[in-house]
This record gives structure tokens, C-alpha cells and sequence, in this order.
């Protein structure tokens, strides 16, 4: 494998993995933001989208910089969350992508791997920071967590070592469609069941999930979709008796 | 012994009690009808339907069918619902073979053999060995509880926190020996498994932990979401992918015979008796035990197997020994219910629920006071075993022939019945969105050669282990030792570094052929 | 022939729960539909038995089913959340208890609702007596002894709990702020397997519901010291009330209550409160109710202002209690 491929391809296949995991460094932050763009229409409840990204930015660009100096000196001040997570999951992921511009990564598949799997428990690391540590001989609520977010730092560590000692396989291939039509279906199915009962949201949902691939022909998965949903309709209410909506509520009410 | 044989007799006379049943419409003519069996039958055939629809548990569906008992006499409405407790568990394997979706626990394992049998055309030899299997397994364990149940309760007793959590541990390195990959890669998603446990609150505070402020993640994720995600959502997406067609039509042309093969029936009885003995014991320990059985059968069958290497990729052992561990677990694991009063799981929750409604009080002299309810669903449980497997040997035709059915139809109908099993289990459209994020974390998860099966046993014995870890350095006050100076425990934790060891040396000294074999390149 | 009879019956409730939207109603006053009952806790508990002997009396009274929808989760607060949010036409009511609509007011500061703001008091369906229990070889001989080794020992005892906010945990932190000790507590998941730690001598000593000991104590598996209510029980003649044995401040019960949200016509909740009463008088109901060693709410404690009354003692009684231990 590493022979066939060039030094210029290593290269730019690095750039995109270095790109990836910036991406990745900033993630929680991004999808605060997104999800805060609904508080406009006042969906949830949460911090504006203004808000997010000014608090954000100066725990990412100022506020981490100055608790990490304040920390070095001895002061030992409480840090607000913003800063805490640009601290504890954004600098260490951005260490992680500068450091990868200059390895050779034989096994892209442990690399990458190793490396999420660490984000994943740096992430565990920075959202069980508020919870109180050990108490005398007992554990408090954060020992356990902090505990098993440090081992998988350290495991991630590991295998995105492994990635880079051991020749291995490459990246696999994602398609793009079968992911996504299965979640929107999921989606909508979670989103529809309370409000349009199992009749119509199974049926849409079932179709929405046929879009997943170009083998579907629709006049049958129409039909098979029609009697899957009068199937469950029949099964899941009165066979098994769980409680479910049947039809939508304003057709009932 | 002839006891045994009078209690026995009492049971099998409770159960097979005939009634004469007269309805207006057969003009004074009377049927006899045995009302206990037919309660045994529709138990056994409710437990089959739900354990082969993913998503629904028996929890939540004897909860569901509970207030249904409110008429019945006692008897048959215990027996009914001991009956789809078990029945889960034959009906359980369907999915885990089929389409590789573990409906429960204690299928998980089965899902890594099984399904991979079905890949290579042979999930009729799986699904059928499994219903054997769970049959054998069943007889003995209902022998077994009515025999030694009360002896049997000791252990149940004698085990304390410090005992749990060296269970526990051991139970994680089963995790790590079923892993067929890396052994570094199946730690690290035991950890990762842990730490998705941690989620919720925390059993000694109360502090909620990782849940972000969502009312859902209150009380943790739930098994049945993330079994859903990362095994069912992530090989639906996964079989989406382009070229994947080749494979699935490859399957459909290798199905052969649906029955065992002589070969396979000689391989599997040895397996069939080893599960049977450690899901026996394993079941009458409350909370885990049947889940632990059925990794443990499967790491005995790997560890002495002449060529462990097949493990994982379709060896029928692994297919019988846990259905086996499994089904002998769900048996006796009703022991401490019978014996104690106490009950070891949420389902015997909800039978001492349905227990306290019909006004029996379930306690250590539930034995003398009611021997004809217990020896009646003891009796039962038995005839209920023969009911499974002539329910069941014929239905491997029809599962089999569904595989037949093209993937472009199946697989949107395996995602709304796993929409809808989850839906079902709290009625949360969240925990559905849940179960797909864990269906993309999933398809990453197979992306990057990370095996799910030792992920989920993590999240399952995490809360165990730590919560009973916990609990002995409280009663302990912070001593250590206790782990080691309990007997029980350190036999345990002995067992477990052993077998750490020996899945250890053979890694290390794979790595090191493997740098042998470099530098000779 | 009886067994018949009961398979019979069983079939005619399946055919009621599943064709109660056709059954025929008198007049066309609330409920024309089914209502939903939610009960904060799973099938089988000592709550939701209580919730569906009750209900399926009041289903008769009103002519229509009563669907009875287990919540779990968060010690029972997630479900009352979503009962407090629901709509107050009467047709969504929940069954709360002690823990849901009073000791979860200081237990959970993020609390999303108040019990007394944001529900329509019904009736009180049951009270379940709470005992003091240890195991059976725990050398105090009787409540007495019992105050006086755990005050003298308090760094050794270890007391067993089913978990934050359950009954078994406030009623044993309104005992420890009686006796004024703080001794290790040993959270379990649930009753059964604290009980199954107490009857195997892993810890010393609970306090737990009646329902769950009756049985344990009967077979002599684990010993009770006291009741904690005015009156002996009758499933435990044995058993002496706290104020006998000589610790009368220590007074408990799990309370069980049906509720309605807040601003449901006065209508519905009288003849709510009516059907509920009725059931309460109702000889099956009563009988099953005690077989449980439940205690059935006096005819003046069954009105929607004594429940009103009763949470808002319990809520100022628990409030000291469990402000410092959260």
C-alpha cells in the first residue's frame, strides 16, 4: 500500500485528515450554534446565537489562553464551561491536527479511529467536569466518569499509535445516501408518531426510508409499505396492547 | 426425593387441571379445556412475537400485558407470564441471527456466530440449534429449580457488593475475549461502553452526569436504544452501501438446508451442556446474571476450541452455547422470586407486581403457603420448553424464507419495527432520534474495525460494576482489600487476571511474529 | 368451573380496554373518551397497584376506560413533569405519592413544576405505612436499643436505601435527622435488591415500605422494630407503632394521590373525586387495598382540600429533612 502511494498523495490526504480534525475540535461549539439558531423562533431554550459565538470565540481565542496562564501561576478560579471545554477538548484536538501534518500515517483507518475515540472522551472529560470528585474514601459522582474518560483518552492514544507504527488499511469508502434517508426517516418517525399516530407516520416513514436506495421501484414498496403499516396497527395496540396514538390527533379530536 | 416427585405431581396436576367449558353456542355440550396449558401456549407464543420484534422488550411488554391478568386466576396468569419471559428468549435469537439485531441483552453474543452463519447460508442450522439448545438448557434448569432451588438461594445471598463487582470485572474480560480483532481496539470500546453507561444520574448523589439537561438522558440510555443503534440502524445504513448488493444477493443463493447437519449436532452438544451448567449458576444471581451466562458460555467455547479462530466467523458453538447459557439463566432465574420473595431482574419485578394484584404476597414461604402456584409454574415452565421448541423447529422454515425477501423492501420495514419497538419502551420520540445517532455512531464503528458486541456489554455490567464497586468501599469504608479477602471475590478476580493473562500472551506474542515477520520482509 | 368464569372475564375486560371507545354512555357529560392515567412509576410497584385497583373501579363509575400509562424515570419526577404540562381538559390525571408532589420539592432544585401550583388536588387513594427493618441479627432487640446502638455506633452501621428520593431513602432521612446522626448510606437500584442485601446481611438496617417486608418478616429473614404510623397495622399485629416503642416523633407513610393539572373545570374533579371515593368504599377495592397493608384515607380525608392540605404539610415536613442531604 505505502509503496504505491507517493509522497504528494500522503501529503494531501494528511491536509484533508488535519482539516477534519480542526473540524472536529470546534464541533461542540458549531452545533451549539446551530441548534441555538432555533432559540430565534423560540424553539427550546438555550443561549442566542449571538451569545454562543461571541462566548465561543473569546473562550477560544482569550479565555483559555488566560486560565491556562492563571493555572500555571496557582490560581486556582473556577473557569466558566465555555472556557473549560475550549481547554479540555479544543486545544488538546488542535495539538492532535498540528501534530499529524508532520506523521506518516500508515493505517488511516486506526488513525483517524484512535483519534475520534479520543475526542469522544475528551468530550466525557469536559461534561463531567462540574461533578464533584472523590469524598473522603467514598466516589463522588465525577471519580467513575473521569476515571473512564481518562482510560480511553490513553486507549485512543494507542490504537492512533498502532495507525501510525503498523501498516494497515486505509480509510473506507462512506456513501452518503442510505445514512441519510434512514435518519430523516428516523427523524420524522420520532418527530410525527405523538401528533399523526402510527398510521401515517409508519407509512411515510417507510417511504422516506426506500428513498435510501436506487434499487426501491415504488409501486411495490407503496404497496408493501400500506400493509406493513396496517400490520403494525394491528400488532402493536391491540396484540401486544402498548399504548399508542393510531391516527393523526386532529382527524380524532 | 419423593418429595420431589409428590411436588412435581402437584405441579403437573395444577397445570394439566381440566375444566369443562360450555358455551351457549355448543347447546349444553362441554369441552374439556386445561385453562393453565392455554395460558402456558399463549404466553409462549406472546414471548416468541416479542422476542423476534427488536426493539420491544419483555419488560415492557409484560408490563403492557399486566393489567390483561387482572381476570385470570393466578396460576395461569403467572404462568402466562413466566411463559413470555422465556419465550423472549427463543424468539430473542430470530433477530440476533437474521438481520443481526439483538432484542435483548443477553443475545448479544449470539448475534456475533449467528449472524454470520446466516451470511454463509446457514441460519436455518443457527436458528435451529439455538430452539435446541434453549430446550435442553430449559428441561434441566427447570429440574435443577426444582431440585436444588433452595440450596441454590445461598448464592444468591452470599453474593454482596464486594462479590458483584469482581463478577462484574470478570464479565468485562469476557468482553474483551469474544473480541475477533484487536485486543486493544475491544478495550477501548468496553471503556467507551462504560463511559455511555455513566450517562444519567448518579445512583449515590443523585447529581445528574453527561445528560446535558435532557429529561430523557435522566436515567441513562437506554440498552434497547443503543442495541437498536449500533447494531440494527448501523448494518441497515451499512447495507445501503454501493456494492453491498453483491453480497446480500450472494446470500440469498448460499441458503442451503434448514435443518443441522449430523456434523453440527455432534459439534454443538458439548457446547449445549457446558452453557447449560454456567447459565444454571450464573441465573440466580440477581441483576446480570443472565447477561454475564451468555458471554461466558461463549468465552469457555472460544478459549477451549482446538481452532478459536472460527469464532466470529460463523462456528455453530457459538451459536449453542449461549442460547443455552441464556434460556437456563431466564429459568433460574426464578429461583430467588420462588425461594426469597426477592425478585433478581425487572421482569420478576413485574411478577411479584403481578403477584401482590392477584393478592399473593411473594416471600420465603411463598414455597409452603402456595406450593401449588409455585410447583404449578415450575410444571409449567417445562411443559412450556416443549411448547417453544415444537413452536419453533417449524418457524425456522418461514425465517429462513424471509431472508428471501429482497433487501430493498426489508429494510425499511426493519427500521419502522425498531422505530416502533423503541418508541414503545418509554414512549419517547427522543430515545428514537437516540437509537439513530448510535446508528450513524455505529456505521463509523464499522467503518473503523470497532467491534459493537464488546461496546454494549460494557454499558450493560458498567452501572453494576460501579455502582457495587461503590457500595463496598462504603460498607468497607474505604478498604480496598475487601475485594480480596471476601473469598468469593478474590476466587472471582483470580479467574478473571487468568484469563486476562491468557488472552494477553498470545497478543503480545502475535504482535511480536508480527514484528518478526516485518523485518524478515 | 370458577377458573372458566375468570378466563371469561378476562376476555370481556380485553374486549372493554379495546373497544372503550364504543362502549355507550349515558349522557354525554365528561368522559365521552377514554382517560389517561399516568403513574409515575413501573407496572407492578406498590404506586401503580394502587393506581389500577383504584381506577378500574372508577372506570366502572364513569363509563369509560382508564388507561393507565407507566413513566418512569428520575424518581418519578419525568412523568409528573409531563402531567403538569398536559392538557387540563381531565382527560390526562396522574397518580402521584409522597415522593412526586412533596419530598421531590427540596430532593430536585431544578424541579419543573410545583406540586401545589401546578395541580388539581383529586382524592388521597391509599396510605402504605412505612417500617423501621433490619437484619435478623442485628443485636438491638427493640426500637429502644435500636436509637441507642446506631447513635452509639453511627461510624459502623451501614443504612440500606432504594435509591435517591425513593421512599425508602427520605423516610430513612427523616429518622437519621430525628436521632440526629448521619450514618454511611448504601444506595441500591430498587426495593428487591436492597432487600436481598438486608435479608443477606450485607447491611444493617432499612426503612422500607410495608408491602415488600410482610412476607420477611413473617419468615423471620430480617426483623422489624416499628411502624411509623398511629395505629398497629393489621398484616403486623406484632409490630408496636413508633409511639409505643418509644420514638413518637418518627411518623411516615407513602401516601398515594390522584391529581389532575392545574385548571381543570371544577365539574370534572367532583366527579372525579366522587368515582374515586366510591372505589374507596367499595368492598373488592378495600379488601385489596389491606391486603397490601395499605391503610384507606378516612371519608374526611378524601376530599381534594384535605389532599391540598396534606401536600402542603408534607412538602414543609420534608423540606428541613432533605434540603442539607441534596
Amino acid at each position: 500500500m505505502a509503496d504505491t502511494m507517493g509522497h504528494s498523495a500522503t501529503t494531501t490526504r494528511n491536509k484533508s485528515v488535519v482539516i477534519a480534525f480542526c473540524l472536529l475540535a470546534v464541533a461542540p461549539q458549531i452545533f451549539e450554534l446551530i441548534w441555538s439558531i432555533g432559540t430565534i423562533f423560540g424553539w427550546g431554550a438555550g443561549r442566542g446565537p449571538a451569545t454562543v459565538l461571541i462566548s465561543h470565540a473569546t473562550a477560544l481565542l482569550a479565555g483559555a489562553p488566560g486560565a491556562l496562564l492563571r493555572a500555571v501561576g496557582g490560581d486556582t478560579k473556577q473557569a466558566s464551561s465555555d472556557v473549560l471545554l475550549a481547554l479540555i477538548y479544543s486545544y488538546p484536538l488542535f495539538a492532535v491536527a498540528i501534530l499529524t501534518v508532520f506523521m506518516t500515517i500508515r493505517s488511516a483507518q486506526d488513525y483517524v479511529g484512535g483519534i475520534v475515540l479520543m475526542a469522544l472522551a475528551l468530550f466525557a472529560l469536559w461534561a463531567s467536569s462540574d461533578l464533584q470528585g472523590m469524598r473522603g474514601f467514598s466516589f463522588g459522582a465525577g471519580t467513575a466518569p473521569r476515571m473512564f474518560g481518562g482510560l480511553l483518552v490513553a486507549l485512543g492514544a494507542g490504537i492512533a499509535l498502532t495507525g501510525l507504527l503498523t501498516d494497515g488499511p486505509a480509510m473506507a469508502h462512506y456513501s452518503w445516501r442510505g445514512p441519510l434517508f434512514v435518519m430523516v426517516s428516523i427523524v420524522f418517525f420520532a418527530l410525527a408518531i405523538r401528533p399523526l399516530g402510527v398510521v401515517v407516520t409508519a407509512f411515510v416513514s417507510f417511504l422516506i426510508a426506500a428513498i435510501g436506495t436506487h434499487e426501491t421501484r415504488w409501486i411495490e414498496a407503496v404497496i408493501v409499505g400500506a400493509c406493513l403499516t396496517l400490520g403494525c396497527a394491528l400488532l402493536f395496540p391491540y396484540v401486544l396492547g402498548l399504548p399508542m396514538p393510531m391516527f393523526p390527533r386532529f382527524l380524532v379530536q | 426425593m419423593f418429595d420431589l416427585f409428590h411436588n412435581l405431581g402437584l405441579g403437573f396436576g395444577v397445570v394439566f387441571q381440566i375444566s369443562w367449558w360450555s358455551p351457549w353456542w355448543l347447546y349444553g355440550l362441554s369441552l374439556p379445556i386445561s385453562i393453565n396449558i392455554l395460558m402456558c401456549l399463549i404466553g409462549a407464543l406472546v414471548g416468541t412475537l416479542v422476542g423476534v420484534l427488536p426493539g420491544i422488550g419483555t419488560v415492557a411488554t409484560v408490563a403492557m400485558l399486566l393489567p390483561i391478568t387482572f381476570g385470570l386466576p393466578p396460576v395461569g396468569a403467572l404462568i402466562m407470564l413466566a411463559g413470555i419471559y422465556y419465550g423472549a428468549q427463543y424468539g430473542g435469537s430470530t433477530t440476533s441471527i437474521l438481520v443481526n439485531i439483538p432484542g435483548e441483552a443477553t443475545s448479544v453474543v449470539t448475534a456475533i456466530d449467528g449472524h454470520a452463519m446466516a451470511k454463509q447460508g446457514r441460519a436455518g442450522p443457527a436458528l435451529a440449534i439455538a430452539a435446541i439448545g434453549s430446550f435442553f438448557a430449559g428441561c434441566v434448569a427447570t429440574v435443577l429449580i426444582a431440585v436444588l432451588g433452595a440450596p441454590l438461594t445461598k448464592l444468591a445471598l452470599a453474593f454482596g457488593p464486594a462479590e458483584y463487582f469482581s463478577l462484574m470485572v470478570l464479565g468485562l474480560i469476557f468482553a474483551v475475549v469474544l473480541a475477533k480483532g484487536s485486543v486493544l481496539k475491544a478495550i477501548a470500546m468496553i471503556v467507551f461502553g462504560l463511559l455511555l453507561s455513566m450517562v444519567g444520574s448518579d445512583i449515590e448523589t443523585g447529581a445528574s452526569r453527561m445528560a446535558f439537561n435532557i429529561p430523557e438522558l435522566a436515567d441513562g440510555l437506554g440498552f434497547a436504544t443503543v442495541a437498536m443503534g449500533v447494531f440494527g440502524f448501523a448494518e441497515i445504513i451499512r447495507n445501503l452501501d454501493a456494492g453491498a448488493e453483491m453480497n446480500r444477493d450472494l446470500v440469498q443463493q448460499k441458503i442451503t438446508g434448514l435443518m443441522p447437519t449430523r456434523k453440527d449436532l455432534i459439534d454443538s452438544t458439548p457446547a449445549i451442556l457446558r452453557g447449560t451448567v454456567l447459565g444454571s449458576i450464573l441465573g440466580i444471581l440477581p441483576g446480570g446474571g443472565a447477561v454475564i451466562a451468555s458471554f461466558a458460555a461463549y468465552t469457555l467455547e472460544k478459549k477451549i476450541a482446538k481452532n478459536p479462530s472460527r469464532f466470529g466467523r460463523g462456528a455453530i458453538e457459538g451459536v449453542a452455547a449461549p442460547e443455552s447459557a441464556n434460556n437456563a439463566a431466564a429459568q433460574t432465574s426464578f429461583i430467588p422470586l420462588l425461594t426469597l420473595g426477592i425478585p433478581p431482574n425487572a421482569v420478576m419485578a413485574l411478577m411479584v407486581g403481578a403477584m401482590t394484584i392477584h393478592g399473593i404476597v411473594p416471600g420465603p414461604q411463598v414455597m409452603q403457603k402456595q406450593p401449588e402456584l409455585v410447583w404449578g409454574m415450575i410444571a409449567s415452565m417445562w411443559i412450556g420448553n416443549l411448547m417453544l421448541i415444537i413452536i419453533n423447529l417449524p418457524l425456522v422454515g418461514i425465517w429462513v424464507r424471509l431472508l428471501r425477501v429482497p433487501y430493498r423492501l426489508m429494510f425499511p420495514s426493519i427500521v419502522i419495527f425498531c422505530a416502533i419497538g423503541i418508541y414503545s419502551v418509554n414512549n419517547a420520540p427522543v430515545d428514537v432520534i437516540l437509537a439513530g445517532v448510535f446508528g450513524l455512531v455505529g456505521y463509523w464503528l464499522i467503518k473503523h474495525d470497532f467491534e459493537p458486541a464488546p461496546l454494549l456489554l460494557g454499558m450493560v455490567l458498567g452501572p453494576l460494576m460501579e455502582e457495587n464497586l461503590r457500595r463496598a468501599l462504603l460498607i468497607s469504608r474505604g478498604d480496598w482489600t475487601v475485594f480480596l479477602t471476601r473469598p468469593l471475590s478474590a476466587v472471582l478476580l483470580a479467574i478473571a487476571a487468568f484469563l486476562l493473562v491468557l488472552t494477553v500472551l498470545p497478543f503480545l506474542r502475535a504482535k511480536r511474529d508480527e514484528v518478526f515477520t516485518e523485518s524478515e520482509n | 368451573m370458577t377458573s372458566i368464569r375468570g378466563l371469561t372475564g378476562a376476555c370481556a375486560v380485553v374486549l372493554a380496554s379495546l373497544c372503550g371507545f364504543v362502549a355507550p354512555t349515558e349522557a354525554q357529560t365528561y368522559p365521552t373518551r377514554s382517560v389517561t392515567m399516568i403513574v409515575p412509576f413501573a407496572a407492578g410497584g406498590p404506586t401503580d397497584v394502587v393506581a389500577r385497583i383504584v381506577t378500574s373501579h372508577m372506570a366502572q363509575t364513569l363509563g369509560q376506560s382508564i388507561i393507565i400509562e407507566n413513566v418512569v424515570g428520575a424518581g418519578g419526577t419525568t412523568a409528573t413533569t409531563r402531567a403538569a404540562r398536559a392538557a387540563n381538559d381531565g382527560y390526562t390525571l396522574i397518580t402521584g405519592h409522597m415522593g412526586t408532589h412533596a419530598a421531590s420539592v427540596p430532593l430536585y432544585p431544578k424541579l419543573a413544576y410545583h406540586p401545589e401550583k401546578d395541580f388539581e388536588p383529586i382524592a388521597l387513594l391509599a396510605g402504605t405505612p412505612i417500617l423501621i427493618l433490619a437484619r435478623k441479627d442485628f443485636p438491638p432487640k427493640d426500637l429502644k436499643e435500636f436509637v441507642a446502638y446506631v447513635k452509639a455506633n453511627v461510624e459502623k452501621v451501614n443504612a440500606a436505601h432504594a435509591g435517591i428520593g425513593s421512599v425508602s431513602h427520605v423516610s430513612c432521612e427523616l429518622l437519621h435527622s430525628i436521632l440526629d446522626i448521619k450514618p454511611v448510606g448504601v444506595p441500591f437500584n430498587g426495593t428487591g435488591p436492597a432487600m436481598n442485601a438486608l435479608v443477606g446481611g450485607q447491611v444493617d438496617y432499612m426503612c422500607d415500605q410495608i408491602v415488600n417486608a410482610v412476607p420477611q418478616i413473617n419468615a423471620g429473614t430480617i426483623k422489624a422494630y416499628a411502624i411509623a404510623t398511629p395505629e398497629r397495622n393489621p398484616s403486623l399485629p406484632n409490630v408496636p407503632t413508633t409511639a409505643e416503642a418509644g420514638l413518637p416523633t418518627f411518623q411516615a407513610q407513602a401516601w398515594n394521590a390522584m391529581f389532575a393539572p392545574k385548571g381543570a373545570s371544577p365539574a370534572i374533579l367532583a366527579s372525579l373525586n366522587a368515582a374515586a371515593v366510591k372505589a374507596l368504599d367499595d368492598e373488592t377495592v378495600k379488601k385489596r387495598l389491606l391486603e397490601l397493608g395499605s391503610v384507606i384515607p378516612a371519608p374526611a380525608e378524601r376530599t381534594p382540600e384535605a389532599l391540598a392540605a396534606l401536600v402542603k404539610s408534607e412538602i414543609a415536613k420534608w423540606t428541613p429533612v432533605l434540603k442539607p442531604a441534596s
